[in-house]
């Protein structure tokens, strides 16, 4: 058969393949260079830029699990201006399409970010991060930790975020919720492109010899492929509820993980931790997608998203 | 440069007990790497464990290199379980390894325990470098864990035993034995071990005048300085140098950057 067609569109963004990374695990690109052509991946998307450079969390910070691992960084960043400056030429350089991924402490500050970030040609386009489970809003001092978990609050921040730029525009959600539906719609009301999904779970592991927590944040985020049917079925639930695309992840290792996300509802997928394990990760997820369509007849891979068959 | 490669095993034998010594086929590794680097190891092909190993390159040269390991956790239990002519996956070689400045007079090893497996590979460097075998302090728990030994002996380098317990050498830690080879503040002290061993030999180096290369361990994910979840935390001042990654900026560190008092790494 004819060569498939991989390119998809993810809320304006002309991608030539549905394969993105989870940021915070690919770094800005040029770390994952010594493996793979990256410019080979749909996108690659960054980690979480805030507009001054941030430390992070005390170590320990990673803690390992039955079949991924918990993390609780903090946003270790270099900051927007060392990124503009020093990381964005290499992925120009190759060619990339850049998803820029964004973190504030106000709607005003992901608005700043996300007019910096495309004045200066800094992303092709910005996915808000309102659902890292390890930072702090000192501002909050009551109703839900994260943004994500209050839809009134994603949908005044998308809405600010929105207002400041003409970017395709991803709101990035957290599992930690009842409903997942609720600020998947929250952000389609404020003005999102699509919404990427999800975080990572909020976890827990203890050092039984020592009685101490195994992360010093005491909790942090899980991920890898221990959370992906959880991260399958929120796809589920949220692409039937949504009318804007779905950025899908969580614990993609493998080419039919990251089918089973399409089937579910994703338009495209995010590998994410299991980069770390194996650094060329996410070009074999491309590889093997190709495959699975020439061996399942599929001229466009397009055709997949949500052809789930319920009998 | 650095390479991902399924390497061979060609043995895979116990140094000593709970110790093991994994030697691989790895020409690009072998030939690429400098003392004081390490790999990341994939310990099952499977998700569990799920991350990667890593593990100080040891010996190295020709078309094979090593890793010393002790079996500590389910990655290192499985380790062991490999046979020669079975394959590993292995990442490496990776981070910066010692650096050999030419103005000291003196050269003094300290390992401790496991720690020891990067410092044949930097005794050998620094004969060629300098022309003079280095002192070494081999410190342990007990006698039957003092490693590399003959590495050392064959190398003629003087070699300083001590041990926790006193079944070997000098009866006391490793920077007792560092203190009583009077460091002063032409000598260069290069040390890997335990935390709290590296913070007892940094002291000692700070109290003499002397400098010292540190080579630290912590979990880590990625290995490329992607993930940040191995860092330490440093002394240094600028906001973005506050905490630096074991696996990027280091392993070795110049021990003055390190804040010793907090922050030590779990081990795995």
């Amino acid at each position: 058969m004819t060569e498939p067609s991989l390119h998809i569109n993810l809320g304006g963004l002309a991608m030539k393949n549905p394969v993105t990374v989870a940021s915070g695990t690919f770094g800005y690109g040029s770390e994952y260079g010594h493996y793979f052509d990256v410019s080979l991946l749909g996108a690659v998307t960054v980690k979480s830029l805030s507009l001054k450079p941030r430390p992070g969390n005390r170590p320990p910070r990673i803690s390992e699990t039955p079949a991924g691992m918990l993390n609780a960084i903090g946003l270790q960043n270099v900051g927007i201006d060392v990124y503009l400056k020093e990381k964005l030429p290499y992925l120009r350089e190759k060619n990339c399409t850049i998803i820029a991924n964004i973190y504030g402490y106000s709607p005003e500050e992901y608005a700043e970010l996300a007019q910096r970030l495309e004045k200066e040609g800094g992303a092709d386009a910005l996915e808000a991060n309102l659902s890292c489970p390890n930072v702090h809003d000192a501002k909050n001092t009551c109703g839900p930790a994260l943004v994500a978990q209050s839809p009134q609050r994603v949908k005044e921040y998308t809405e600010t975020i929105r207002a400041a730029t003409s970017l395709p525009l991803y709101i990035k959600l957290s599992p930690n919720v009842a409903d997942i539906r609720e600020p998947a719609l929250a952000a389609q009301e404020g003005g999102a492109d699509a919404v990427a999904l999800i975080n990572t779970l909020l976890g827990m592991n203890i050092d039984v010899e020592t009685r101490k927590p195994c992360l010093s944040n005491i909790v942090g985020g899980l991920s890898g492929p221990a959370i992906r049917p959880v991260a399958v079925k929120m796809v589920w639930d949220a692409a039937r509820v949504l009318n804007i695309p779905v950025l899908g992840m969580g614990g993609i290792y493998t080419a039919d993980d990251a089918i089973q996300f399409l089937l579910a509802g994703a338009t495209a997928v995010a590998v994410g931790c299991a980069s770390f394990r194996r650094p060329d990760a996410a070009l074999q997820v491309i590889r093997g997608m190709r495959d699975y369509c020439i061996r399942h007849g599929i001229e466009d891979i397009q055709k997949l998203t949500g052809a789930l068959r319920l009998q | 440069m650095i390479h991902l490669l399924d390497c061979k095993v060609l043995s895979n034998d116990e140094v000593a007990p709970g110790h093991r010594r994994l030697v691989l086929d790895g020409k690009a590794i072998a030939e690429d790497t400098c003392a004081g680097q390490f790999c990341m190891l994939e310990s099952s092909p499977g998700l569990q464990p799920f991350l990667r190993r890593p593990m100080s390159i040891e010996r190295f040269g020709g078309d094979s290199f090593s890793v010393l390991y002790k079996i500590v956790g389910e990655g290192t239990r499985l380790l062991g379980r490999i046979q020669p002519g079975d394959t590993v996956n292995v990442q490496g070689p990776l981070g910066n390894g010692f650096s050999i400045p030419k103005e000291f007079k003196r050269y003094i090893l300290v390992g401790g325990g496991i720690g020891i497996a990067p410092l044949p590979g930097l005794a050998q460097a620094l004969i060629r470098e300098t022309g003079t075998p280095p002192e070494v302090i081999l410190a342990a728990r007990s006698r039957d864990i003092l490693l590399c030994q003959e590495d050392f002996t064959r190398m003629n380098c003087p070699v300083f035993l001590v041990t926790d317990d006193g079944s070997a050498g000098m009866h006391g830690f490793a920077s007792n034995a560092l203190e009583a080879r009077k460091p002063d503040k032409y000598t260069l002290v290069y040390t890997c071990g335990p935390m709290i061993m590296m913070g007892a030999v940094h002291r000692i180096c700070m109290e003499n005048g002397s400098r010292c290369q540190a080579s630290l361990e912590a979990n880590m994910a990625c290995g490329d300085g992607v993930c940040m979840g191995c860092v330490v935390e440093t002394t240094l001042q600028e906001e973005f140098r506050r905490m630096v990654r074991v696996c990027h900026e280091g392993p070795v560190f110049d021990s003055r950057d390190i804040r010793w008092n907090t922050g030590t790494p779990a081990h795995d």
